[in-house]
C-alpha cells in the first residue's frame, strides 16, 4: 500500500509539473492583465498623467461615475439588446437550416460546407462584405429594392435599423457555429423514439417538441451561452459599420470603453467600464449555466 | 512640353541631391569606401494616408539612396494614426523617429513634452543649410506647430482649408442661381435644384467636429467661451442650436442616402461622379474634382465658406511632421523631414504631382501652384490663401488646438449624427452635447 500511495503522489507530481508551464503562461497572458485593468480601475489613469496610474485616493470614483454616466448606462441597454437580437436570430436561422440540412445525401453535405464559410472569414473581411451591402452607392441590396420599386434609407445611418443591421450582419457569421451545433446533436439523436412516437400517431410538431426538442436542448443552451459571451464582443462589426451610430445608436458597452481609452486616453475610466463589462459576462454565464444544461445530471 | 518637364524633373532631383549633400557636410561627408552617413539606420515614419505621404513614399528610394537610411513609411487613415501616436508618445515609446503632429492633438503633444523641439537643429549650419529657409513655412501655419515655451516642434506639410465647391455647377447656373456666399444662399439653393438630374444638392464629412463648426460660428455660436484661456462649452446657446438645426437639415434634406456615414473620400467620389453637387470640406479633396478621372472637371465651380450672420470662419487644420522626444535616431529623423519639406521637393509635389496644399510661401505665390490651382477658371489657391488670411486675423480657430478638442469634437459628432437622423431635435442634441462635453472635461481635469 504504501508503494502504492507513493505511485499516486509521484503521478500527482508528474501532472502538477506538466502543468506548471501552462499556468505560468496562462497567469501571464490573462491573470496579470486582468489584475492590472482591476487595479487601473481604482484610480483615474489618464495618459497625459501616467503618475496618475499610483494615484488610490478615491478608488471607486470611476464606478461611482459610470451610475450618472448617461452614455455608459445607455451603451448597456444597447448591449443588452444586441446581445438579445443577435442570439435569438442565431439560434432561430441556425435551428432552422440545421433542421433543413439534416439529410443524409453528398449534396447535403456539401451545402453544409458553404454554409460554414462565414464562420471562417476574418471579422474584418465580414464588416468590410456588411458595409458594401449597408452602403447606398454600391450595395447591391439597394439596387435590388430600388428596381422592384422599394427604396429603403441607408440601414447603418437610420437610428430605427441600425441596430438591427449589425445584428443582421453578426448573425451571418455566426448562424453556422449554432447550426453545426445543433446538426450534430440531431444527427445522434436514435431512431426508435421517433418511429414510435410516429406509430403513436404524433404529428410533425409533437415530434419536434416532444422529442427533438429535448434532445437538442442542451445544445442550445450551449451554443446560446457561448454565442451571448461572444455578443459581448462585438466590436469589428461596428467599428466599421456605424462607429457607434448615428448618435449613439449602436454605441455598445465595449464600443464605449474603447472611445474612452483610444479616443480620450481615459484608462482608468474605460477600465472600470471593463471590469462592469467582465462582471456581467461572468454572472450572466454562470446564471446560463445554472438554469438548463447541467439539468440533465438530475433527469 | 514633355521635354520641359524631364528637364524641370532632373534639375529638381539634382536640387535635392545637392541639398542632401550638403547636409552631410562638413564633418558629415560620407566614410572612404562609399559609406553613407545614414547607412544601417532604420527610420521609422508614420502619418495619416493623404497625398503628400503618397508622393513621399515614391520618392523614398531616392532618400535612402542619398542617405543610406532604409524607411518604413506607415500610412494608417487618420482615426487609427491618431490613435496609435497618441498611445505610442503618451507612453513614451520610440517606435517612430517621424510623426504627424496632428492638429486636434498638436497642443496635447507639444506642450506634454512628448516631442522634441526642433530649433536647435534648424539654428545649427552643419544641420541645416540657411537657403532651408524655415521662415519660408507661412507663420500662421507654424503657429501651431509651436509650444507654450516658444519653440517650434513641427513642420508644416499640409494645410486643409475649409473652402466649398459645386460640382455641378450648371444645374445651380440653370436654376438661375449663382454660386451661393451666405447660408441663406445655399439653403435657397440647395432647395431649388437637390434631386435635379439625380444629383442630390449637399454632402459633407461625417467627421462634423470639424465640418460643422465654420457653420457653427458663422452663426454666432462657438464650442468654448473663450478658448484657450476659457473652456467652458457653449454648445447651448441659441445661435448654436440654430446653426446645429440649420445644418443638420441640409445634411438630411438634400444629402444622398446614407449622407450621415459619407466620409472625405466617399465625399470626393461622390461629387467626382456627379451624383452629389455641392460641399464644404478641405481644398485637399476638393481640388480632386479636377483630376482626370473625375466627370465633372468641366462644370465645377469653387467658392469661400458661406458666410453666415456673425460672419465667414473658413477652418484651417494644419499638421507637421515632428520627431517624438523618445525617438533613438533624432539627427537622421531631421535628415528625413529637411529632405521631405526642402524647397526643391515641395516645389515638385506641386508641378509633378499637383499637391494642392502647399505650405512655404514660395510655393504658394509660385506660378506653377497657380497653374495647377486652377480648376475650370476657378483659382483655388486665391480662395485658400484668402481663407487662410481670414483665419489668421480672426482667430477663431484656437478652439480646435486645446488638448480636450477631441472629447467635444465627439460630442459635435453625436449631436449633429443625432439631429440628422431624426433621434433628437437640435435643442436636445446640443444641450446633451453641453452636458457632455462638461462631463469630459470635468473628467479630463479642466475647472470650468
Amino acid at each position: 500500500m504504501p508503494g502504492t500511495l507513493s505511485w499516486e503522489a509521484s503521478r500527482r507530481r508528474a501532472y502538477l509539473t506538466g502543468l506548471v508551464p501552462a499556468l505560468v503562461v496562462l497567469a501571464v497572458i490573462t491573470v496579470v492583465p486582468t489584475l492590472f485593468l482591476a487595479g487601473a480601475s481604482l484610480t483615474p489613469l489618464s495618459l497625459v498623467d501616467p503618475a496618475s496610474l499610483f494615484d488610490f485616493s478615491n478608488p471607486l470614483r470611476n464606478y461611482a461615475e459610470l451610475l450618472h454616466d448617461p452614455r455608459f448606462l445607455g451603451s448597456l441597454v444597447m448591449q443588452l439588446q444586441l446581445s438579445a437580437l443577435t442570439v435569438t436570430l442565431q439560434l432561430a436561422v441556425g435551428l432552422g437550416l440545421a433542421l433543413l440540412l439534416n439529410v443524409r445525401s453528398s449534396f447535403f453535405e456539401a451545402i453544409r460546407t458553404v454554409f460554414l464559410i462565414p464562420m471562417v472569414l476574418p471579422p474584418i473581411v465580414v464588416a468590410l462584405i456588411w458595409k458594401i451591402i449597408y452602403t447606398p452607392d454600391v450595395s447591391p441590396l439597394h439596387r435590388f429594392l430600388d428596381f422592384v420599386g422599394l427604396p429603403a434609407d441607408s440601414f447603418i445611418t437610420s437610428a430605427s435599423t441600425a441596430l438591427l443591421a449589425v445584428a443582421v450582419a453578426d448573425t451571418w457569421q455566426w448562424f453556422p457555429f449554432t447550426m453545426l451545433m445543433i446538426l450534430a446533436t440531431l444527427q445522434m439523436i436514435p431512431n426508435e423514439p421517433l418511429e414510435a412516437a410516429k406509430i403513436d400517431g404524433a404529428n410533425h410538431w409533437q415530434t419536434f417538441r416532444y422529442i427533438i426538442f429535448a434532445y437538442i436542448r442542451p445544445a442550445l443552451i450551449v451554443s446560446g451561452l457561448f454565442r451571448l459571451i461572444d455578443s459581448f464582443k462585438a466590436f469589428p462589426l461596428i467599428y466599421v459599420l456605424t462607429d457607434g451610430g448615428p448618435g449613439s445608436a449602436t454605441e455598445v458597452t465595449n464600443y464605449y470603453a474603447f472611445v474612452q481609452a483610444f479616443n480620450f486616453s481615459y484608462w482608468g475610466y474605460a477600465s472600470a467600464i471593463a471590469i462592469v463589462l467582465l462582471t456581467g459576462v461572468f454572472t450572466l454565464s454562470w446564471a446560463a449555466g445554472r438554469l438548463g444544461w447541467n439539468g440533465d445530471e438530475g433527469e | 512640353m514633355f521635354q520641359t518637364r524631364n528637364f524641370s524633373r532632373r534639375r529638381v532631383l539634382q536640387g535635392a541631391g545637392l541639398l542632401v549633400g550638403g547636409l552631410l557636410l562638413p564633418g558629415k561627408a560620407p566614410a572612404q569606401g562609399g559609406a553613407k552617413r545614414l547607412a544601417g539606420v532604420t527610420l521609422n515614419v508614420s502619418t495619416f494616408s493623404a497625398p503628400f505621404p503618397k508622393i513621399l513614399i515614391k520618392w523614398l528610394p531616392e532618400f535612402e539612396q542619398l542617405t543610406g537610411a532604409k524607411v518604413v513609411y506607415d500610412t494608417p487613415s487618420f482615426p487609427v494614426y491618431n490613435q496609435r501616436a497618441d498611445l505610442e508618445l503618451s507612453t513614451g515609446g520610440s517606435a517612430y523617429d517621424v510623426v504627424n503632429v496632428t492638429f486636434i492633438y498638436s497642443s496635447r503633444w507639444i506642450n506634454a513634452g512628448w516631442l522634441t523641439p526642433l530649433d536647435d537643429f534648424i539654428r545649427d549650419p552643419n544641420k541645416t543649410p540657411a537657403d532651408w529657409d524655415v521662415d519660408d513655412f507661412l507663420p500662421g501655419l507654424r503657429a501651431p506647430e509651436t509650444g507654450k515655451d516658444g519653440k517650434l516642434y513641427g513642420i508644416p506639410w499640409s494645410v486643409d482649408t475649409f473652402i466649398s465647391a459645386a460640382a455641378r455647377f450648371d444645374l445651380f447656373k440653370d436654376a438661375g442661381l449663382g454660386f451661393p456666399d451666405t447660408t441663406d444662399d445655399l439653403f435657397d439653393t440647395l432647395k431649388a435644384t437637390h434631386g435635379k438630374d439625380k444629383v442630390a444638392g449637399f454632402v459633407t464629412d461625417n467627421h462634423y467636429g470639424w465640418s460643422f463648426v465654420p457653420f457653427l460660428q458663422a452663426f454666432g455660436g462657438n464650442v468654448f467661451r473663450n478658448p484657450p484661456d476659457d473652456l467652458t462649452p457653449v454648445l447651448d446657446t441659441p445661435e448654436a442650436i440654430a446653426a446645429a438645426e440649420y445644418f443638420a437639415r441640409i445634411v438630411k434634406d438634400f444629402g444622398p442616402n446614407g449622407a450621415i456615414s459619407y466620409t472625405p473620400d466617399q465625399v470626393v467620389k461622390a461629387l467626382q461622379s456627379g451624383r452629389v453637387n455641392y460641399s464644404a470640406i478641405g481644398q485637399t479633396y476638393l481640388a480632386q474634382l479636377g483630376d482626370s478621372g473625375s466627370k465633372v472637371a468641366g462644370t465645377s465651380a469653387f467658392g469661400l465658406a458661406p458666410r453666415g450672420p456673425a460672419g465667414r470662419f473658413p477652418g484651417v487644420a494644419v499638421h507637421g511632421l515632428g520627431i517624438p522626444a523618445a525617438s533613438k535616431n533624432k539627427e537622421a529623423a531631421w535628415t528625413f523631414i529637411q529632405w521631405a519639406l526642402s524647397k526643391q521637393n515641395t516645389r515638385r509635389a506641386l508641378v509633378e504631382e499637383n499637391l494642392a496644399s502647399p505650405t512655404r510661401r514660395s510655393d504658394f505665390e509660385s506660378p506653377e501652384f497657380k497653374t495647377s490651382s486652377t480648376i475650370n477658371g476657378y483659382d483655388i489657391a486665391g480662395i485658400v490663401r484668402e481663407s487662410i488670411d481670414i483665419s489668421a486675423k480672426g482667430g477663431y480657430m484656437k478652439y480646435r488646438t486645446v488638448p480636450v478638442y477631441p472629447q467635444v469634437d465627439q460630442q459635435l459628432n453625436k449631436a449633429i449624427a443625432n439631429i440628422a437622423s431624426g433621434q433628437l431635435s437640435a435643442r436636445q442634441a446640443m444641450e446633451q452635447a453641453q452636458a457632455g462635453s462638461i462631463a469630459e472635461l470635468k473628467r479630463a481635469g479642466v475647472a470650468l
